[in-house]
């Protein structure tokens, strides 16, 4: 059984803290830097106005540690919260019985302490790999084989389902809310993602589709293009798919909201996304694939519970 | 005295299978040749004739670490060939985790021609790390019907996942349409990455995160000879009983339901309903970018066989098209 304390934490974790505030020191110096050789004109950003200039500007009103903090919002409107990622399938199997001699039953946060790091490596395993290649090429060509690759390896209508309805969600906050502030609409960071956008919004004479915006090759770009780093972007992705699974376990009634920062917040979480980030740091695309195969069952068998709140 | 099995080809491990349309409109094989551990067997006075039978084979009956093999196929337009094992491929130990057991195969099956590849699972050993890597380039109108199941070794021996490491990977290609303009397009990539190494302290060891199953397969369907074949599994994953629903119908009502539930395809999904409810067999069935992927899981490796045979013999098109001993395996 797993661990259900998330007691532990790994040494990895010390090195990427180590590395993280290096990370941020030298983007707090250029930042410093930045502020220095601009005119003192007063800009969008209230802590640069003059009355505030003796302040020092913490590391965090940075351009990428604000978007980074925009993606990691649980108000970004990915309609994430409609999805359980297969909880609530997995819930109703071992409800009805279908779980293993030794498997706890589904009345007791036992359950979630299972699941959750199933998910996670799952979920890892099969698609982080998509959101770093993005990160690395976010160019069109390179975004759109990388959306094709994902759309052939999610072979469960459910899964594609809940990818494509995020991925598609998160096109759209980019060309409306997101890209204009990276620039006019000419500039090439604001413009990156339309012809992308306009392969998935013409009508496609091949079947299947060329693109179907899939949310990790996306999730990949749209960091890349905000400025986050690929270990910001995939930590901040599998962090999501965390939040999802805790916010439906609420939604499902396993537990209440304490008990689900309890969960978000332990160190064990943190160590568990750190490590994933870390095992498919180097997985190229082509090697991603499926290491918990009765993750598809559960996922695919969503469509036959008799009763769903969730749409996976 | 002519030996009864094919010449050798030259590269350990390498084996090569053509089959092509012969004049009298029957499917045969224009070569076939193998090399050690390899072996391949084709029975030269079939049956049936309706597909060309290859036995897919290893000495001893299994491979052992570090053994490559690597196998092309070549399906000419019209042929039909049908690949099976005699019993589980076992793969042995080996002696440190970077020796690794593989086997590949290439597969081309040109316009109207068939391929039929129902193997015994594998079975990998304690101890064991392999990997697996099939690749289908289909043109247009050619048909696969492909299954992939790998089991948690053997059971009296109390093994359950206790391999080192097991990948698999099926890639199913649609190739150009041959005037050159057209490229290659992957339709479904199927891969299934079991780790039994060292993992992060919150995951679950690898024979935990396997629930219990004791095999788990995926059934891979695409072209015209198997459309009939994907629309059966679609539609009975569909007339699946909606799991927790309650029935509030009085005892009577549901004899009554039972006794009207007379057509022999109700009465056979009643039995296989009860079937898959005993043996915890859980499977789904998607229809995705042309092609049918089925996936099922079972504690026990029969029930999963039993399962699949059941269902193929049921809709019949695999024993119409291919010839019975296409199901050899799944019997």
């Amino acid at each position: 059984m797993t661990n259900p304390d998330f007691a532990t934490e790994g040494n990895s974790d010390e090195n990427e803290l180590e590395q993280e505030i290096a990370d941020l020191e030298r983007r707090l110096a250029k930042a410093k830097a930045r502020r220095n050789t601009r005119s003192q004109s007063s800009e969008l950003n209230p802590l640069t106005t003059p009355s505030s200039a003796g302040l020092q500007l913490s590391p965090i009103s940075t351009s990428a540690n604000h978007f980074l903090l925009l993606l990691s919002d649980s108000a970004l409107p990915l309609g994430s919260f409609a999805f359980s990622s297969g909880l609530e399938s997995y819930l109703a199997h071992t409800k009805a019985g279908f779980h293993g001699a030794g498997h706890p039953p589904a009345t007791s946060p036992a359950p979630f302490a299972s699941f959750l790091p199933l998910s996670v490596s799952a979920h890892a395993s099969a698609t982080l790999p998509f959101v770093l290649a993005a990160h690395r090429d976010p160019s069109t060509a390179s975004l759109a084989a990388l959306d094709d690759a994902l759309d052939a390896t999610i072979i469960c209508t459910v899964g594609r389902r809940a990818s494509v309805a995020q991925g598609r969600a998160l096109l759209s906050i980019w060309e409306r809310s997101l890209s204009a502030a990276l620039g006019p609409p000419s500039s090439a960071v604001a413009a990156a993602l339309q012809p992308f956008s306009a392969l998935l919004k013409n009508p496609h004479k091949t079947d299947p589709p060329p693109v179907s915006a899939h949310l990790a090759p996306l999730f990949g770009a749209v960091g890349r293009l905000a400025g986050l780093g690929p270990e910001q972007t995939a930590y901040v992705y599998m962090l999501g798919h965390v939040k999802a699974l805790v916010s439906a376990a609420v939604r499902a009634g396993m537990f209440g909201p304490y008990q689900a920062q309890k969960t978000l917040a332990r160190p064990g979480v943190q160590g568990l996304v750190a490590a994933m980030v870390e095992r498919e740091w180097k997985t190229p695309v082509e090697k991603a694939g499926q290491c918990v195969p009765v993750m598809d069952l559960w996922f695919g068998r969503h469509e036959v519970l008799y009763s769903r709140i969730f749409n996976s | 005295m002519d030996s009864p099995f094919p010449k050798s080809s030259s590269a350990p491990g390498e084996g090569r299978i053509l089959a092509r349309l012969l004049p009298n409109g029957v499917s045969g094989l224009s070569a076939i040749t193998y090399q050690y551990p390899l072996k391949l067997i084709a029975p030269s006075r079939p049956s049936e004739t309706k597909s060309v039978l290859v036995f897919l084979l290893s000495y001893g009956g299994g491979l052992v670490a570090g053994d490559t093999m690597d196998l092309k196929v070549n399906v000419e337009a019209g042929a039909k060939l049908s690949v099976v094992t005699q019993g589980h491929t076992k793969i042995f130990k080996s002696a440190t985790p970077d020796i690794v057991t593989r086997q590949s195969m290439h597969v081309h099956v040109a316009s109207g021609a068939a391929l039929c590849l129902l193997p015994d699972p594998v079975q990998p050993f304690e101890g064991s790390v392999y990997e697996q890597t099939q690749v289908f380039k289909l043109a247009k109108d050619a048909t696969l019907c492909l299954l992939d199941w790998v089991t948690q070794g053997r059971t009296a021996r109390g093994e359950d996942w206790s391999f080192v490491r097991w990948v698999g990977r099926n890639e199913v290609w649609a190739t150009g349409d041959g005037s050159g303009a057209g490229t290659d397009r992957l339709l479904v990539r199927d891969a299934v990455i079991l780790d039994g190494g060292p993992r992060h302290p919150q995951l679950n060891s690898l024979r935990e995160s396997m629930h219990a199953m004791g095999v788990v397969g995926t059934l891979l369907l695409r072209g015209p000879l198997v459309k009939s074949l994907g629309e059966f599994f679609v539609s009975e994953f569909a007339a699946l009983p909606r799991l927790g629903s309650r029935d509030f119908r009085s005892d009577e009502a549901k004899a009554k339901a039972e006794s009207d539930a007379s057509s022999p395809l109700e009465r056979w999904r009643a039995g296989r309903l009860e079937m898959e409810k005993e043996s915890k067999l859980l499977w789904s069935a998607a229809s995705v970018r042309g092609c049918v992927v089925v996936k099922f899981g079972a504690p026990a490796v029969e029930a999963g066989r039993q399962w699949i045979g059941s269902m193929l013999a049921q809709e019949g098109s695999i024993s119409e098209i291919f010839g019975d001993y296409a199901l050899l395996c799944v019997k």
